[in-house]
């Protein structure tokens, strides 16, 4: 595993205690073999998977008896500068009604990792998108073209944080854009 | 592409371009089928024509900038959207909203719902072929609800309404009042195209049993809202994980069996009386009272941590993904388009339907590109 796997402290969450009245019992079930972290979001519970391991955990949350997570909610990636992209998966149960969101975190030399394609015919658009906004690949998709951007912009990725904006933002005054430090 | 022919013709596939600018696509969208006589064989989706980098933007901008590029996501459902937002902001910053904020928000939600699918009802009905009528049956409702919506918020559709913690200011001495005579008006609008489509039978036999999807492709292409509903998929956000006061009124989630064209467009049809409704049950509940709460600061901030929030916009799920690092913008705010994943399943339903009835299935699923661009 190569992902730096630093916890973001994202919300005050302390392991253990603080997972009560989560589903993290049966995700940690159906995740056997694969190393998950949990930490508890404002609403759902979240989940840390090694990008290697993804999609394995992924179809192990789909395919359990109990979890069913037959509904991939969306699919999008925050980059964390220094700290890598996290990739971002928010799951829904159709059928048992509970939400996962499950973060893979890929190291900024290594922006590689494996289609979700497989497991939700969903996820398809959304990794064109995450791809051409934040220059991640990902492994055997079937249909790896652009689709905002022009087919021939593959080499900017609007997203990421050392984007800049166009020049009229920088006009419109303090607050409104980045400064010429942030550039 | 060449098919082997058993004579000595050739016979080819044609690539029919539909779009960006044509009146079938509902705004600036291109598909590229390739069809075989008049049979589709293939769909290609172009979209992004519209992309404005709301997401980005958003980025720079604090937290009550970023409403009015949510209202331009959704430009048809602008409320629902507000709504999706300003609820993600209030999860993360810890905001408790006042009671008569949320009815009031309901009551808004809802009638942009009705105004929405209105919008729908004539846009299809000329999809199928009834140039006129239902566009101006429906139009003439809708254009109620948005004076209502002007008279409220001072505009007529990038609304800007919705602030985290509640509302912008309250609403008028005569708002109950208003949105009875509109509901009064959507009743007679819902029962006119009622009767002018949903028994026509000219419409029926264009309409039914053309671009079904079974209710597990629709699960698994993540299609939501009246779209996935009408596959016999029970999944309706409102009634699942409810939020504002929808758990406290009485209300039926509408669900067809089908799957067709025919089915999302009655299961639209329907839910406007649902949300019809919805509308009086909240103007009974509608009392005096704060619209923000009493604390809030100038500023709003925020303390770090992620939320992803989702509520029934009227084309499904419209969810917000915000990361908040403190301080009083978005790190990331992603918009979960509702018509990005309907619009996927487009080839699954258009493939062996003729060319006529692909432009109906494209209309069923009534996309707004700005939500799918954003």
């Amino acid at each position: 595993m190569t992902s730096e796997n630093q916890p973001e402290s994202a919300t005050d969450s302390t392991p253990g205690a603080t997972l009560d009245g989560t589903i993290w019992a049966e995700v940690d079930r159906a995740l056997a073999g694969i190393t998950a972290r949990a930490e508890r979001g404002v609403l759902d519970l979240i989940v840390h998977i090694p990008p290697a391991e993804i999609v394995r955990g992924l179809r192990a949350l789909k395919h359990d008896t109990t979890l069913q997570f037959d509904y991939l909610r969306c699919l999008t990636a925050v980059d964390n500068e220094d700290e890598g992209i996290d990739i971002v998966y928010h799951l829904y149960s159709t059928t048992a009604r509970h939400n996962l969101t499950v973060k893979a975190t890929l190291p900024n030399d290594d922006l590689f990792i494996d289609t979700a394609t497989t497991v939700w015919r969903a996820a398809n658009w959304l990794e064109r998108e995450t791809a051409e906004m934040f220059g991640v690949r990902f492994n055997g998709h079937p249909d790896p073209r652009t689709l905002l951007m022009p087919e021939d912009m593959d080499d900017t990725f609007p997203l990421r944080k050392d984007h800049p904006l166009a020049e009229i933002e920088l006009l419109q005054g303090d607050g409104m854009g980045y400064t010429e430090e942030d550039r | 592409m060449v098919t082997e022919s058993a004579h000595e013709f050739e016979t080819r596939d044609l690539l029919l371009n539909v779009g960006p600018q044509h009146p079938s696509t509902h705004g600036v969208f291109r598909m590229v089928m390739q069809v075989d006589g008049e049979v589709v064989r293939d769909v290609i989706p172009y979209v992004g024509y519209l992309h404005r980098g709301a997401e980005k933007l958003c980025e720079t901008m604090d937290y009550r900038q970023g409403i009015g590029f949510m209202d331009r996501t959704e430009y048809l459902a602008s409320m629902n959207a507000e709504l999706s937002y300003v609820m993600a902001v209030e999860a993360i910053a810890d905001l408790q909203v006042p009671d008569r904020a949320q009815w009031i928000r309901m009551i808004l939600v809802e009638l942009n719902r009705i105004s929405s699918h209105l919008m729908f009802m004539g846009a299809f009905g000329v999809d199928a072929g009834i140039i006129g009528t239902p566009m101006i049956y429906g139009w003439r409702e809708r254009e109620a609800i948005i004076d209502l919506f002007e008279e409220i918020t001072g505009d007529r559709m990038m609304f800007a309404y919705f602030r985290p913690g509640g509302l912008a200011w309250d609403v008028p001495t005569n708002f109950a009042a208003r949105v009875q005579e509109v509901i009064a008006a959507v009743k007679q609008g819902i029962k006119d195209l009622d009767g002018l489509l949903t028994y026509n039978e000219v419409f029926l036999a264009r309409t039914q049993g053309i671009g079904v999807i079974s209710a597990a492709d629709a699960i698994d292409f993540g299609m939501s809202g009246p779209s996935i509903r009408a596959s016999g998929v029970h999944l309706d956000i409102r009634r699942d994980e409810p939020y504002l006061k929808y758990s406290e009124i009485d209300w039926n989630v509408i669900t067809a069996t089908e799957g067709d064209v025919f089915a999302r467009y009655n299961c639209r049809l329907q839910e406007m009386w649902e949300s019809v409704r919805m509308v009086e049950q909240c103007l009974d509940r509608l009392e005096p009272g704060l619209i923000m709460p009493e604390k809030m600061p100038r500023m709003l901030r925020t303390p770090p941590g992620e939320v992803y929030v989702r509520t029934e916009a009227p084309r499904g799920e419209y969810g917000i993904y915000l990361v908040s690092k403190g301080g009083n913008r978005p790190y990331r705010l992603k918009v979960r388009s509702a018509c990005l994943s309907n619009l996927q399943a487009l080839k699954q339903m258009s493939v062996g339907q003729y060319v006529a009835d692909a432009i109906l299935v494209l209309g069923s699923i009534d996309i707004v590109l700005g939500e799918v661009d954003r």
